[in-house]
């Protein structure tokens, strides 16, 4: 509920009365879509919803809130449906795949003003647009909670890049969220000997690299008592709202938010002793630069990449030499094959492999068969 | 009878003259509110221009920082704005502006300066509310100026007259 009604207050009036009156699972909520001119998607527990207004239709007070929804989502949501509220079940009707809104659905549906979307985006930077000039550029805001508001519009240059966004007419309100215990089965392959290895999570976008690194930094910082620090460029993994980490990353560990991952890297090794530097998304020189001056300095390094495999990580440029001196001791390379986060192989900083998802089923499959057969 | 036409006399230019003390004494502390105001105003820009606080935030410790009438003016808007209940920024500093007005003692011409300056704060970027600060300012730095310029004339005016008006007074109820 304390979730649900701290988003709320982002939202301009009419969304905000229509979200209110949904029967929505605010557990499961994991994207809200504002697109000028648009219906205004809601994506919960992994299905597109759309929102509509149904006030005038049904004429009695607290009647406007309805949820159109796909099949299968019934059951996801909690307490009772008002009487004003109503559920239909749109895809199913339609004979549709589950989770597709065709565009006939806009009929009914709320569509976004660009009133609605400065009203939103008024309330998203409490009315002070000026101190969220460098989120702007980089293209997101970081509200109370740890959500993250991306924003969409009109580019504006300047000599440095981007200046600003102007006409922003597309928002999307992404909700924090932490997995905690999902690395569980990976951290006994980032210690050794008491000790933290460095380590580099390689996986394409979306396949929960951050959400795992996350929950890494906090099992380093509480479970195994390490001092971390991160460098969180993006406010991705402590989501800092006034400079307060909105998601648990462990009583020992200091964030360095907004900052440059090459710069704070230097700043945490000075100044705040970490014996863990964990960084979001390595990449460019500067990067591998500083990561190299932290390991000098006797600090463990786990980082995270973009890639689909420690092969194709070698073959970059710049990241390729990383690998190739073998700055790191673990490689672990994720995939979203069987859902977001399947570790899909760990190796060692030789390129053996000490784990792997098809040797490990291959393995399975193999003793069910022997068993069967005795 | 003539000792109490006599005190009578005396209570009334005694009355008088502290109305016109008070007076002078209000013409004072107009212009240390008005002082107060700027020094927050300076406060305010600090937060902005170097912390980058959002408005809600920078009126807080702006208003905790400071004492009187505008400084309750500003911790009020900053509760309010805090409680994100889809208010315009402009509305809550207007609403709450008419509410201190008196307490702050504001002429109508400060007050109509004053609810300007909330409709542009907070729009645009950083140069921008430098600039709406600055003006706003140049304006009270007119006002304070022009109060000080008057202040000692206001005062022996305000004080003679109540003095002058209550020996009037006397002796025409005399």
């Amino acid at each position: 509920m304390e979730k649900k009604d701290e988003l709320l207050r982002i939202f301009a009036g009419p969304i905000r009365e229509m979200l209110g009156r949904a029967a929505l699972n605010w557990d499961n909520v994991q994207e809200i879509r504002l697109r000028v001119g648009r219906p205004v998607f809601v994506v919960c527990g992994g299905e597109e919803y759309v929102l509509t207004e149904e006030g005038a239709r049904r004429g009695n007070a607290g009647a406007a809130g309805q949820i159109a929804m796909s099949v299968g989502m019934a059951n996801q949501i909690t307490g009772n449906v008002r009487a004003a509220g109503r559920i239909a079940k749109r895809a199913g009707e339609a004979g549709r795949t589950p989770g597709q809104v065709e565009t006939s659905d806009r009929a009914g549906a709320y569509q976004a003003t660009p009133q609605d979307l400065r009203e939103t985006l008024e309330y998203v930077s409490s009315h002070s647009l000026y101190a969220f000039e460098e989120e702007i550029r980089q293209g997101f805001i970081t509200i109370q909670g740890g959500h993250r508001i991306g924003l969409a519009g009109k580019t504006v240059m300047d000599g440095r890049g981007v200046r600003t966004i102007k006409y922003i007419s597309f928002l999307n309100v992404r909700l924090a969220h932490q997995v905690r215990g999902c690395a569980d089965r990976i951290m006994p392959y980032l210690l050794e000997n008491g000790q933290a290895l460095h380590a580099l999570f390689i996986s394409p976008p979306r396949c929960g690299k951050t959400t795992l690194l996350r929950d890494v930094i906090r099992q380093m910082s509480d479970g195994r008592g390490f001092t971390v620090g991160v460098v969180d460029e993006r406010s991705e993994l402590a989501a800092c709202w006034q400079g307060i980490p909105q998601n648990d990353l462990g009583a020992r560990t200091d964030v360095l938010d907004c900052c440059p991952k090459a710069i704070g890297m230097m700043m945490l090794v000075r100044a705040m002793s970490p014996e863990v530097i964990a960084v979001d998304e390595i990449g460019g020189r500067e990067d591998i630069d500083a990561m190299r001056y932290a390991m000098n300095c006797g600090c463990r390094v786990l980082a995270t990449v973009h890639g689909d495999s420690l092969e194709d990580v070698a073959r970059k440029p710049v990241l390729g030499e990383m690998v190739s001196e073998g700055m790191f001791d673990r490689y672990i390379v994720l995939s979203s094959r069987e859902g977001v986060g399947t570790v899909e192989e760990i190796k060692d900083g030789d390129g053996k492999c000490l784990h792997s998802e098809n040797r490990a089923k291959s393995a399975n499959r193999k003793e069910g068969e022997e068993g069967g057969r005795l | 009878m003539i000792w109490l036409r006599i005190t009578g006399c005396v209570l009334v230019t005694a009355s008088c003259g502290a109305l016109g003390i008070l007076k002078a004494r209000q013409w004072q502390s107009h212009r240390k509110m008005l002082e107060t105001l700027r020094r927050m105003v300076y406060l305010l820009r600090g937060e902005i221009l170097y912390a980058m606080s959002p408005l809600h935030e920078a009126l807080e410790r702006v208003g905790r920082k400071s004492d009187g009438p505008a400084a309750v003016w500003f911790c009020r808007m900053a509760e309010r704005l805090g409680r994100q209940e889809g208010e315009t920024f402009s509305r809550v500093w207007k609403e709450e502006l008419d509410r201190q007005a008196k307490a702050m003692l504001l002429s109508a011409r400060e007050h109509t300066e004053l609810a300007e300056f909330g409709e542009h704060l907070g729009y645009l970027d950083v140069g921008m509310q430098e600039r709406t600060i600055a003006l706003y300012l140049e304006q009270l730095d007119l006002s304070i100026g022009f109060m000080r310029e008057h202040e000692q004339e206001r005062t022996r005016m305000c004080t003679c007259l109540g003095i002058m008006g209550g020996l009037f007074l006397a002796v025409i109820l005399c």
